[in-house]
């Protein structure tokens, strides 16, 4: 046995060497398979003792519930490159991606996936992606460590999370680009599903349309500001126009702007703007607010109604671990929310701990 | 027995362990002493008895354009000094890498008769975040000089980003001493692959 162990010892120096003499950084060729994702993990206590903010995640009163683990592989070799992203546990299932493909017998048939996509770089500056992706539209992300919030505004909600289809991207420089592509006929469906019919034997077939075009105007016009200007609109799914600006005003200093409006076909119309101030007061902790104002638009059945939401938030960083503290307020005239007896009022408040792993 | 049996093993994992230290300890950040100006610099001078200045500027723009294609380069008019910027990826020293961001630099290159100087310095970090699809991006604004690492960074950090610094300022320095020795820079053609013919024997 110790000779055994005297010679691991001796296979590990021969490794520790032989590694040294090629301890190089590569400056060329491929990048290796990349392993990268998240797990998160909250606790939440609502003041009115039951859930009753119905923003996205952060969903469970008084438990300590899971997020996801999210897991994705991403690799380049020349010009081509693919990501491919998993997401496991009710943030990254039921809350965030669709069951199936649309098809009835795959109703409860998940496919876990949060981005599928290959991607060619036909030149430095242009790109072809095609595939399954993250919607370009909007501030906040699925993945939280894309946030700075735990719970989401409500303008997160009511857009799209992902959409499928076709983009071609074009760099003008590093302080402008362009996307323009063709997506299928809905928002977060795994495919375009829009038509269905029901044949002879009563089986019902989904057929759809890649009808829906998006554009997104990327310009950066200083140092630390980039604004993206997004714009979609289907048949089917309607009609957003989206501002994503962010702008790290001085070291410490960053301010967040997402605004938009949503009209026409599919999800419910709204029309809201949320700002996001964030402070880093040390190395490890950054203190942020996120206010927001959000109208969903009247329909032929209800009138609009329109809410105001206050989140303070502190990322408390350790490593690739955040811990983050946050109170919210939220308020809506008409009464959605209910109070600790269940009776209607116009306000809500919540507390969420939550721990973000990234890797 | 037993007792001498682990105090065996407890040397040999001893012995792993400092083996491992020891490697760890083998680094290149003792590459980049500050200038000065408080700032890390990877400095050379490197004597070439046989090149003259015009040769060796010439060479040092091929070698820029060949070896290291996206560095920006700016010349001047008098044809002794090359300089500009680019960056390079680093990563953690976790089991598996993670791209934790970029660290831009900018290098000079000057040429007098029979001898060269170059070196690399402002080297400015920039952590990467993890966009919605996926993909590894700068995180727009935050750049940190390694000299101030330690106010945003953990000293492993930067300990970690200096080591990958001292590493690929060599390698500019080893590749450019190449491209000035050789009296041809071309590429070497590849040997045609021989074919064995089994038709004739």
């Amino acid at each position: 046995m110790k000779k055994k162990l005297l010679l691991l010892v001796l296979a590990v120096s021969a490794f520790s060497f032989a590694s040294k003499a090629q301890d190089t950084i590569k400056t060329t060729g491929d990048a290796p398979l990349v392993v990268y994702g998240s797990v998160d993990t909250y606790w939440k206590y609502d003041f009115s003792k039951h859930a009753n903010i119905g923003t996205y995640f952060a969903s469970d009163n008084n438990s300590v519930s899971l997020g996801m683990i999210d897991l994705g592989l991403k690799k380049k070799v020349g010009k081509a490159s693919f990501v491919g992203e998993l997401a496991f546990g009710p943030r990254g299932q039921y809350q965030s991606t669709p069951n199936g493909d649309g098809n009835a017998l795959n109703a409860n048939n998940t496919f876990n996936i949060q981005n599928l996509y290959v991607s060619f770089d036909v030149t430095d500056k242009f790109n072809l992606t095609a595939g399954y992706m993250a919607t370009f539209v909007g501030y906040e992300v699925i993945s939280p460590t894309g946030n700075f919030n735990y719970s989401t505004s409500y303008l997160f909600g009511a857009g799209p999370f992902q959409n499928a289809g076709f983009k071609a991207t074009y760099a003008f420089s590093d302080k402008v680009s362009l996307m323009a592509g063709i997506f299928n006929d809905q928002w977060n469906s795994y495919a375009a599903v829009t038509q269905s019919y029901t044949d002879a034997g009563g089986t019902v077939h989904q057929n759809g349309e890649v009808s829906t075009f998006g554009a997104q105007l990327m310009v950066a016009p200083v140092k630390g500001w980039t604004a993206y200007i997004n714009f979609m609109s289907g048949k089917y799914s309607g009609t957003i126009e989206d501002l994503t600006t962010t702008y790290q005003i001085t070291d410490a200093f960053k301010l967040g702007l997402n605004a938009a409006n949503k009209t026409g076909a599919g999800a419910a119309d709204y029309v809201g703007a949320a700002l996001y101030p964030q402070l880093a007061v040390s190395k490890v902790v950054t203190l942020g607010i996120r206010g927001e104002s959000f109208k969903l638009k009247s329909t032929p059945t209800a009138a609009s109604t329109t809410y105001s939401a206050f989140t303070l938030t502190a990322n408390i960083k350790s490593g690739p671990l955040t811990f983050i503290p946050e109170i919210r307020f939220d308020h809506n005239k008409d009464m959605p929310f209910t109070d600790s007896s269940f009776s209607p009022t116009k306000t809500a408040s919540q507390f969420v701990l939550a721990a973000v792993y990234g890797f | 027995m037993r007792l001498s049996y682990i105090y065996s093993m407890k040397k040999v994992l001893i012995a792993i362990v400092l083996l491992i230290t020891a490697r760890a300890a083998s680094a290149q950040k003792e590459l980049l002493p500050f200038d000065e100006h408080n700032k890390y610099i990877y400095y050379q001078v490197v004597d070439q008895p046989t090149l003259t200045a015009d040769t060796m500027y010439n060479r040092a723009l091929y070698f820029l354009k060949t070896a290291y294609p996206k560095l920006k380069v700016k010349t001047d008019k008098t044809n002794e000094s090359i300089s500009g910027a680019g960056k390079f990826v680093v990563t953690s020293t976790m089991l598996l890498k993670h791209e934790d961001g970029e660290i831009s630099f900018t290098y000079t290159i000057e040429s007098k008769e029979h001898k060269y100087r170059f070196w690399l310095t402002d080297f400015t970090f920039t952590p990467y975040k993890t966009d919605r699809y996926g993909k590894s991006v700068p995180a727009d604004g935050i750049e940190i000089p390694l000299e101030k690492g330690t106010t945003k960074l953990t000293k492993k950090q930067v300990d970690n980003y200096l080591d990958q610094a001292g590493t690929y300022s060599k390698q500019f320095g080893d590749r450019l001493k190449q491209y000035m020795v050789r009296l041809s820079v071309t590429p070497v053609k590849e040997t045609k692959t021989k074919v064995i013919s089994t038709k004739n024997w």
